[in-house]
């Protein structure tokens, strides 16, 4: 270490005679003026727990909180989803209407075409035939009114008549008597109507079913009997001729 | 109250500002280190408006953190450590001024020689010149040995003290200090012939 010095002994000479460098004659006036300045600031900085609770801020802020909350409180209250009335379906009176559709059409056409084919061959019952399709056709679409009104007092029978009458047996039996004999009425209603034809809650005056007659044993074998009569008298005629 | 006070020493008068506040050991602390800090400062960045702002700003920071300073180490040994990083940082914010201000001067891009004003005959007096040329060549000494030697061979403190500033150990300092020397006689060999 001593040769190191002795080695750079002119350098440590010429370092060391260096004049001083001297503070400014103000340099105190400087440093105090500096210092207060900062405490000035410092004192002038408040924390930021002292700035909040000012009232000048917190009365606004509190206020702001208020409404919020009653804000949310309200919204809460009323949270029920509102519809647009415009998207809404109108509702239907199931009680005031009835929707009825057919779902054969032709087959009720063809149905009508034979009835006007025999209203021809068969001029006496002209009238009563024009009668069961003037039904047939009020019978395709049967207003509320009707069923709630007028009709109203026939919805009871008709559960009794789909259960009893509108089964298959008694029905074929009616429609041969009915078809053969041209004495009796023939049906008013299409075996359609009942089940096929009308769908839904509507109610038909075929599925009441009040005008069939249910024959029994005796008056079937005595309408045979008619029947065969007829028909021999119309042989006898036929052979006169 | 003032004449036992500068009877204190530094150590002392810390102590008293620290416990009672006492402005006027801080005062008493700053006319003492006032003129070796500046010395010290100027030194190490050659420029002295610089300086004076360093040491205003190192005492500042004695005054506002004197609460850090524990009684184990030496005061002067703090008040160095504090003015030599500060003067770290403020010679690397001039020297990227410089660099800045002179390299990327005007649209072309081009630098600019300036013409240095301290060796005009004008200027420079007799006394005054070896002074200059020492001190332009100690700005030329890496920033790491420059400080070191300036603490040592014109602050004169021990290689302990300067170790505990620089935060390196003595052997460190040592070497620092010889590569210094060495480098500033590169630069100062004309003087010496003289």
């Amino acid at each position: 270490m001593e040769n190191d010095e002795k080695k750079y002994e002119d350098i440590i000479k010429s370092l060391n005679g260096l004049k001083e460098v001297k503070a400014p004659a103000n340099f105190e006036a400087d440093l105090q003026r500096r210092i207060n300045s900062e405490k000035l600031s410092k004192g002038e900085k408040k924390k930021f727990w002292e700035n909040i609770f000012v009232p000048s801020k917190i009365i606004p802020s509190l206020g702001l909180v208020a409404t919020a909350v009653v804000i949310i409180f309200v919204m809460e209250t009323n949270s029920e989803e509102m519809d647009n009335p415009f998207l809404i379906e109108p509702r239907v009176r199931e009680d005031v209407f009835v929707i009825t559709e057919y779902e054969n059409t032709e087959t009720k056409q063809e149905e009508i075409s034979k009835q006007k084919s025999l209203k021809k061959d068969e001029p006496v019952h002209e009238k009563r035939r024009d009668e069961s399709e003037l039904k047939s056709s009020e019978d395709k679409m049967i207003t509320g009114r009707e069923k709630s009104g007028e009709v109203e007092g026939l919805l009871d029978e008709k559960d009794v008549v789909k259960d009893q009458d509108l089964s298959a047996g008694n029905y074929s039996a009616t429609k041969l008597a009915l078809t053969d004999s041209s004495a009796i009425l023939p049906p008013t209603t299409a075996p359609e109507t009942s089940s096929d034809m009308v769908t839904g809650q509507a109610i038909t005056k075929e599925e009441l079913n009040f005008r069939q007659v249910q024959l029994t044993e005796e008056e079937q074998k005595t309408v045979n009997e008619l029947k065969i009569q007829v028909q021999s008298v119309e042989k006898t005629n036929k052979s006169q001729k | 109250m003032d004449i036992k006070l500068r009877e204190l020493s530094d150590e002392e008068l810390i102590l008293e500002f620290q416990k009672n506040n006492t402005e006027d050991a801080f005062n008493i602390l700053v006319q003492r280190y006032k003129n070796p800090l500046t010395n010290f400062v100027f030194r190490f960045l050659g420029d002295y408006e610089a300086c004076n702002d360093v040491v205003q700003e190192t005492m500042i920071k004695i005054y506002r953190y004197k609460d850090s300073y524990s009684s184990v180490a030496k005061f002067s040994t703090w008040v160095y450590t504090i003015a030599g990083n500060l003067a770290r940082t403020e010679y690397r914010r001039l020297r990227r001024r410089n660099i800045f201000s002179i390299n990327d001067y005007g649209e072309d891009h081009s630098t600019y020689d300036l013409p240095d004003e301290n060796y005009r005959p004008d200027v420079i007096t007799d006394s005054g010149i070896k002074d200059k040329i020492i001190q332009t060549a100690l700005l030329k000494v890496k920033e790491t040995y420059r400080e070191a030697v300036v603490l040592r061979d014109i602050q004169g403190l021990s290689y302990e003290e300067i170790s505990e500033i620089l935060g390196v150990n003595e052997g460190t300092v040592k070497s620092r200090i010889n590569r210094g020397r060495a480098q500033l006689q590169k630069l100062l060999k004309a003087i010496h012939k003289e």
